[in-house]
């Protein structure tokens, strides 16, 4: 089966690039996510650490002075982590991982970064297509297509798509959903 | 035996036409149980509380007050039942009710999920029972969904049970080729055979306290009992003075007495409810009947069968014995409804699955790594408590934690080793099988068509033990049904097997 062509904005990676991730269980699919899904997911790393910092910073101050000496240590060598962890390390590493690819049958994500998962859904039981943006979406240009089936199990979400291939990718999965439709249960 | 529907052609839910009613005689059963009077106690007990000290408390004002209020609730009955009334069309059944709000309920007979026929004692002895249309609607939840017709006798009911599931019993339709719209379907099931899919022997009742779900019903019968007893005064409560619980004979006694009561209480709760369970095959759906003092009918659609589930608890294990039932599509999480087997011996309870399904054959184990995965999963939460009461036997003496966690951690190595035992899976022609859990063992057996997706998931540790967990995900049951900790390399193969061509993307380049 041969994979349709990726759409417009999307090259596949370069021939000499490195594997993104190590081999898994099933095939990584072709596509990568919008490059701007690196800076969104930087954007929301930074939004949660100010809130992390924010908090700290109150828990320290109201706690009464001796009563948790161990937390004036602690607290802030674990912020800095945590905020190295989702500003530095996390958002390049998702980006590493995630891929989608529609093919002539199916719809195929994988996503995660710790934990991986490989999403698989044939286009014959696509009940709806949702594309949504949200608010941090919109100032990159983003958008999310979330493919529903009749199980609640069996959804296939590509998140932080370029807002005009997501709304490209919906209409063609739709409008080849209503073609091919069989039970659909 | 179908009548004539009140204007059956062009029909116009708009302007519903004078319906069908119920029969009167469910007056007489709402007056007894002051089926509708109940939602007026409330502003009764405020005004009898207004004019309480006023009521003669002598034997006649008692007979009156009793008399006043029976009126009452036939009134309220009589109003209940003069205010509603339902039809059925060819494309829907439309229900009208309402004391003084009114409102009209119009649901196409193509949503309809079931219809359950119920028939609870007081019915029973009027000759009527009582029809529960499930027309739940898309991801929609929850009892509010269902339509109740009240009151019906025996026959009409079975009238329009059929007439609501005469959809069911045309063939299913050719995918590609578009059903002829307004084609007749085939007769209803009047007079068409059954067949006998299971016998319940009400021996099997006995399996009853190994089940957790009956096992509770006694606790929530003496918690009711005891709840009774503060609210009755005292001088109504028998003195039975203070048992010396000290003394051990007695004790004993109490234990051996509280076992029976829980054991009786068991078997006699899923009597109530499983006796004389049967299961027919009428047409194109499987019948359920059970009960003995409230006879329920249920009904399930063949066609929507995508699966069954075999579960057998860590008791039921012991004596060899199981429940089974069928994965519908549309039915959602419904248990009741699509059990195929309340209890029985396992034997039968597996026959009865793979009667529906294709058996796909002996389970295969999962690799020894698995094994690992699940122990140390098991004997983890011991080991955190036992380090920790290493610690707090060091610095506080609080040895028993340290004893508790030891304990813990030794307990979870036949728990562990019994997880690993139950997974297993296999693909055979058309089905498919998964198995999982201690507790409570499932074995799923999935038709190949039943798969609208698959997720294949590895955590960081599966990725170092070549291990990975494969979800097949279908429209029935709890939506996905997962192959833990099986081999990686096996999954896209396995994917590929159990369901569609199109599967095949997940396979791997060489």
């Amino acid at each position: 089966m041969s994979p349709s062509p990726p759409p417009p904005g999307q090259q596949p990676p370069p021939a000499g690039a490195r594997p993104p991730v190590p081999p898994g269980p099933a095939r990584t699919p072709a596509w990568s996510l919008s490059r701007e899904a690196v800076s969104l997911w930087t954007v929301q790393g930074v939004l949660g650490t100010v809130v992390l910092v924010a908090l700290a910073a109150v828990a320290l101050l109201v706690l009464p002075d001796g009563a948790v000496d161990v937390l004036r240590w602690v607290l802030p060598p674990l912020v800095l982590l945590e905020a190295v962890l989702s500003i530095g390390v996390q958002p390049r590493l998702r980006y590493r991982v995630h891929r989608w690819e529609v093919t002539d049958e199916a719809v195929y994500t994988l996503t995660g970064w710790l934990s991986r998962t490989w999403t698989l859904v044939p286009i014959s039981r696509i009940q709806t297509v949702d594309v949504t943006r949200g608010v941090v979406q919109q100032l990159f240009g983003l958008a999310s297509v979330a493919v529903l089936t009749a199980s609640s199990q069996g959804t296939v979400r590509i998140p932080h798509l370029e807002a005009a291939v997501a709304a490209r990718v919906a209409d063609d999965l739709a409008r080849r959903a209503e073609l091919v439709r069989d039970e659909a249960t | 035996m179908t009548g004539p529907v009140p204007g059956a052609p062009g029909w116009d839910p708009a302007h519903p036409a004078p319906g069908r009613r119920t029969s009167p005689r469910v007056m007489l059963v709402h007056t007894v149980t002051f089926r509708q009077a109940r939602s007026f106690v409330p502003a009764m007990l405020g005004l009898a509380a207004a004019i309480g000290s006023n009521i003669d408390p002598s034997p006649l004002g008692i007979a009156g007050l009793v008399l006043l209020v029976t009126v009452l609730s036939l009134g309220f009955a009589a109003l209940g039942w003069w205010r509603f009334s339902y039809a059925d069309t060819d494309s829907a059944v439309v229900v009208t009710r309402g004391l003084l709000a009114r409102s009209v309920r119009t649901v196409p007979i193509d949503r309809v999920r079931g219809v359950e026929v119920e028939a609870p004692p007081l019915y029973r002895l009027f000759g009527l029972v009582r029809l529960r249309i499930d027309a739940a609607a898309g991801a929609v939840q929850g009892s509010e969904e269902e339509l109740v017709v009240d009151g019906l006798r025996p026959a009409e009911a079975d009238r329009l049970r059929a007439r609501l599931l005469t959809r069911r019993a045309a063939p299913a339709p050719v995918p590609g080729q578009e059903p002829v719209p307004g084609a007749p379907g085939p007769a209803p099931a009047a007079g068409e055979p059954e067949e006998e899919f299971a016998r319940f022997d009400n021996r099997w009742l006995l399996y009853s306290p190994l089940v957790g779900s009956y096992l509770a019903i006694p606790f929530a019968a003496l918690g009711a009992l005891s709840r009774l007893t503060d609210e009755l005064p005292d001088r109504f409560t028998p003195d039975l003075g203070q048992p010396d619980l000290s003394r051990l004979p007695v004790l004993l006694l109490a234990v051996v007495a509280a076992l029976l009561v829980v054991l009786l209480g068991s078997v006699i709760g899923s009597a109530v409810v499983n006796w004389g369970f049967r299961l027919v095959r009428r047409g194109g759906s499987l019948v359920a009947a059970r009960g003995l003092l409230t006879r329920r009918q249920t009904e399930l659609e063949i066609d929507r069968i995508r699966g069954g589930t075999l579960s057998e608890g860590v008791g039921m294990r012991l004596v060899r014995a199981a429940r089974s039932s069928a994965l519908v599509t549309g039915l959602g999480d419904a248990t009741r409804r699509g059990q195929l087997l309340p209890m029985g011996p396992r034997r039968e309870a597996w026959a009865l699955l793979t009667r529906l399904v294709e058996d796909p054959g002996a389970l295969r184990r999962h690799p020894p790594a698995a094994r690992r995965r699940r122990l140390v999963r098991a004997i983890g939460s011991g080991v955190v408590v036992l380090a920790a009461g290493l610690v707090l036997t060091a610095t506080q003496g609080w040895w028993w934690v340290a004893v508790l966690g030891g304990v813990l951690t030794v307990l979870g190595v036949p728990l562990g080793l019994g997880r690993y035992a139950s997974l297993g899976h296999v693909t055979g022609e058309r089905s498919f099988s998964v198995r999982s859990g201690w507790l409570v063992r499932e074995q799923v057996v999935l038709q190949q068509r039943a798969v609208v997706g698959w997720q294949v998931r590895q955590s960081f540790s599966q990725r170092r033990a070549s291990l990975a967990t494969v979800t097949a995900c279908v429209g029935a049951g709890s939506g996905g049904y997962a192959c833990t900790d099986m081999a990686a390399d096996e999954a896209a193969a396995f994917a590929l097997a159990s369901s569609g061509r199109w599967a095949g993307t997940l396979t791997p380049h060489p």
